[in-house]
């Protein structure tokens, strides 16, 4: 579904990424891992067209949506919730919701398909239902994590990147989360996650890449790296 | 000092003594000169807007009152020059800061339209206020008198172009300063810079103090160098031209203020000439056709970005030909330039070529010092008191926004080198409590005692330089500043020296100035940046910066420290470290709160929990009494609380 073949990227005159490929199969969750650094939200940002990779090729579907913007980028099917929310927090959770799915509206006001994938949405996040005349600013950091990933949702693309989706949350908030993303799994969404809980991530995804400074190091299906020495050894181990 | 500056300088001064010299029609040194006055009011509008990041409209106002003061106490009074340069120079600077006092308030768009109101007014009532004004009239002067005989108009360039140098010197000290740190902190982050000890209302009215006494002697000076004032010299039009000046030549340089003034002098001149105008403009279209054929050829530009450089240059050229008279136009030149700077060299000309060159803002790396045997710790307040003697006692503390109540009664006592942990779901009233420690909300009700002294209603600089810093959960480091320097300004409070002492370099600032470095070098080294030191801090990744925070917070010497979230974003590895740091921070006798959601960190180096739920406090204790409270598990640890002390909390799938 999401090929990305040979990616560089850079800020300025630092290069960050040094030729990564991977795979993200049609209804797979693939997920990318490494340490502070390595350039895991990097290669979300050069997918989604937030940076101009060097060079390199993406493509979506088949279609080659390098170096596109990255507003047409999110119309061709590719949803991003970005690491830190970034929800808009003047406006209602319904309104930041719908706003998710502005590429398919034809008219001016949510009918047919998108009102049925707001209450769908509204429903696989119940608590941002209990609030959803609440102006988004004023919801938790937990809230609003739910809301970014409701917001991708809405735009019912072919694949989600989702950047750090537990950060800074409870740990009763970062296990909803994953039990969120599992359900979307099982609905057969597409997604690359990127994870600071890393065996978490491992547990749920089909397949992992690890990336070290720039580059991808070790990959293959989840089960197998949750069992190599070496990643487990840098990634997984216990933090004491 | 460096070889080139120095070089650079010398050369800038024969240049400024031999220019009346190789060239002696009084019409260019008349222009010389301006260029130079220009220049002086240019350094302090960058203060303003190129470090403290604000933006005036109302320093043609100010340019405008220095230059009355002047005319009238001369034209009245019959004052010797000296006073009356030393009376605009005070009189505008107390219209400074009463500018200051809107700034404090409102920033952005708000702010420019009360400094553009403040520069009408000042034109109005310059215009009205006849009897003292002389109103339209005007007022003429004569050149200052020095022993007894008329300065001519090469003596008074000399005496322009040395106020410029002195200005020069003493702005670039005053901004290489602990001073000039202060106002790009408060741009960066002003919370931050609070929460550092570092005042903003205080350091906000002295940036504008010192740019409006530049502006106040510039204007001295251009009431002798012209002879005459009329209210309508300080209009509207001259604001904007100072303003494009800044951004023109560069903000946050000298170099930068002095390319601007000769532009903006220049300019008008320039546009007066239709001939020389179509010359020019010929020149830029063709100097704009080869680049964007030598950028596409190259394959480094597509034919969408060179398109409209090249139109705009190209038509205006045709258009040269096409006009009688500049005049007219001359806003709209001014109004292309303005967009063309905005558009295509946001850093200004000086940023421009440095860019070229390759070179990014400069940070002196000859500063540099090594931490030598300087001690991160040095001088630190802590492990004075006995360990486990309350330090801090939060009473019943209620803080209400509207209807909701964030915090609901919570005492907490935090007690002496102990590492107490703040826990709870999001949304339950920590970063508040952090906020109401530090003096950023002051609570609806209760009482928070810091080493038996109640502090609340204490401003947080106050709080700060009391021994209580902190870090914050959304990172606000100073990003335009490098690392050193976001520490030094951590390391604020070590300075006693005064606006003189930095003006003069005087061996105690100089010895303040080494010692801090030298705090810095040895504090970076410890938080393990060493590395990274000239490095700016938005550069930096994710891991560092919230490393960096801390290191900042320890430049306070602080008793107490409040880390809001400092694992948040961390992987495994990078927790390991800071978890390593924490550690040592708190064997040097320094208190910590801790507020994180990482259970392992929490579980492994607090003494004492605390959760709150909803503001109100549900738990306390041991770290293991909490994690099996049944409560603290149905509100915040969820099902995971099996796994706890692994560094995976959804593992239990």
């Amino acid at each position: 579904m999401l090929s990305i073949q040979n990616l560089h990227a850079a800020y300025g005159k630092v290069q960050v990424l040094h030729g990564i490929s991977l795979e993200v199969p049609k209804g797979k969750l693939v997920t990318l891992i490494g340490s502070n650094g390595a350039g895991k939200t990097t290669t979300m940002r050069a997918i989604s067209g937030m940076i101009k990779p060097t060079s390199g090729s993406v493509s979506l579907g088949g279609r080659d949506i390098t170096g596109l913007e990255s507003h047409k980028i999110a119309r061709s099917g590719l949803a991003h919730s970005p690491e830190g929310r970034r929800v808009f927090p003047t406006m209602s959770v319904t309104d930041n919701l719908l706003l998710g799915a502005f590429p398919r509206f034809t008219g001016a006001r949510p009918k047919g398909e998108i009102k049925l994938d707001l209450e769908k949405a509204l429903e696989l996040f119940p608590r941002l239902k209990e609030r959803q005349h609440q102006l988004a600013g004023t919801l938790s950091g937990g809230e609003q994590q739910m809301l970014a990933m409701a917001r991708a949702v809405m735009l019912n693309p072919e694949v989600i990147l989702l950047d750090e989706p537990s950060m800074g949350l409870a740990p009763i908030l970062v296990e909803e989360v994953f039990r969120i993303i599992t359900r979307l799994k099982s609905e057969g969404v597409t997604m690359l996650l990127v994870e600071q809980f890393a065996a978490a991530a491992l547990n749920v995804a089909d397949y992992g890449y690890v990336l070290e400074n720039g580059s991808i190091s070790v990959h293959g299906p989840a089960d197998s790296l949750k069992t190599d020495p070496k990643v487990v050894a840098a990634y997984l181990g216990g933090s004491h | 000092m460096n070889k080139k500056i120095f070089l650079a300088s010398v050369i800038g001064i024969v240049a400024l003594i031999a220019f009346p010299m190789l060239i002696p029609n009084p019409y260019y040194i008349h222009l010389a000169e301006t260029i130079l006055i220009y220049s002086i009011l240019l350094f302090g509008l960058d203060i303003v807007v190129g470090y403290t990041g604000q933006v005036s409209l109302g320093h043609a106002g100010l340019f405008g009152i220095g230059a009355y003061i002047t005319g009238v106490l001369v034209f009245k009074l019959g004052v010797p020059w000296p006073l009356a340069m030393l009376g605009s120079i005070g009189g505008a600077a107390l219209f400074g800061a009463i500018l200051a006092l809107p700034a404090l308030r409102v920033t952005g768009p708000y702010l420019a339209m009360v400094t553009l109101a403040f520069g009408t007014i000042i034109q109005i009532l310059i215009n009205e206020m006849t009897f003292i004004t002389e109103g339209p009239l005007g007022i003429k002067i004569a050149k200052p008198v020095i022993f007894g005989t008329k300065l001519t108009e090469v003596g008074y360039f000399y005496l322009v172009a040395a106020l410029m140098v002195v200005s020069l010197i003493v702005v670039h000290r005053i901004l290489k300063s602990n001073l000039g740190r202060a106002f790009e902190a408060l741009r960066d982050s002003p919370i931050a810079s609070d929460c550092m000890g570092v005042s903003v209302y205080r350091y906000k009215v002295y940036a504008f103090v010192i740019s409006a006494g530049l502006a106040g002697l510039a204007g001295s000076l251009f009431a002798y160098s012209e002879e005459y004032i009329s209210p309508q010299t300080f209009n509207f039009e001259l604001t904007i031209l100072f303003l494009l000046a800044v951004i023109m030549g560069g903000r946050k340089t000298r170099s930068g203020a002095l390319i601007g003034a000769l532009i903006v002098v220049m300019l008008p001149s320039l546009l007066a000439d239709i001939d020389l105008f179509r010359k020019i403009a010929s020149f830029f279209a063709v100097v704009a056709i080869a680049s964007a054929v030598y950028l596409l050829a190259r394959g480094k530009s597509t034919p969408r970005k060179v398109l409209v450089p090249v139109v705009a240059t190209v038509a205006m050229a045709f258009f040269s030909y096409r006009l009688e008279n500049m005049t007219d136009w001359r806003l709209t030149i001014f109004g292309l330039m303005t967009l063309f700077v905005v558009y295509y060299l946001q850093d200004g000309i000086v940023g421009f070529f440095r860019s070229l060159l390759g070179r990014g803002a400069v940070h002196d790396a000859s500063l540099a010092v090594a931490a030598g045997n300087a001690d991160a710790f040095a001088g630190a307040t802590a492990g004075k008191g006995v360990a486990g003697a309350p330090l801090l006692k939060v009473d019943q503390v209620l803080m209400q926004f509207g209807g909701l109540k964030a915090l609901n009664r919570v005492d907490l006592n935090v007690g002496e080198k102990t590492v107490h942990g703040l826990i709870g779901p999001n949304g339950s009233g920590k970063s508040t409590m952090m906020n109401v420690l530090t003096g950023i909300y002051q609570p609806t009700d209760g009482k928070v005692a810091f080493d038996g002294v109640a502090i609340t209603g204490r401003t947080p600089s106050q709080i700060a330089l009391g021994g209580v810093a902190r870090t914050f959960q959304n990172v606000q480091l100073f990003g335009e500043m490098t690392a050193t320097e976001n520490v030094l300004v951590g390391l604020h409070h070590t300075f006693h020296s005064n606006v003189a002492d930095v003006m003069l370099q005087t061996p105690r600032y100089r010895r303040e100035e080494k010692a801090a470095r030298q705090r810095a070098a040895s504090i970076l080294e410890f938080v393990g940046l060493a590395d990274l030191a000239n490095e700016e801090a938005r550069n930096l990744p994710y891991g560092k910066q919230r490393l960096l925070e801390i290191g900042r917070a320890l430049g306070l010497n602080p008793r107490l420290l409040l880390l809001d979230e400092p694992a948040a974003g961390l992987t495994a590895p990078d927790i390991k470290e800071l978890m390593a740091i924490i550690r040592k921070i708190r064997d040097h006798g320094i208190t910590i709160i801790l507020i994180e959601h990482h259970m392992d960190v929490v579980m492994a180096i607090c003494d004492t929990v605390t959760v709150l739920d909803f503001g109100q406090k549900i738990a306390e204790g041991t770290p293991a009494k909490v994690q099996s409270d049944p409560k603290v598990i149905e509100a915040y640890l969820g099902g995971s609380a099996d796994s706890l002390g692994d560094s995976t909390p959804a593992a239990a799938h």
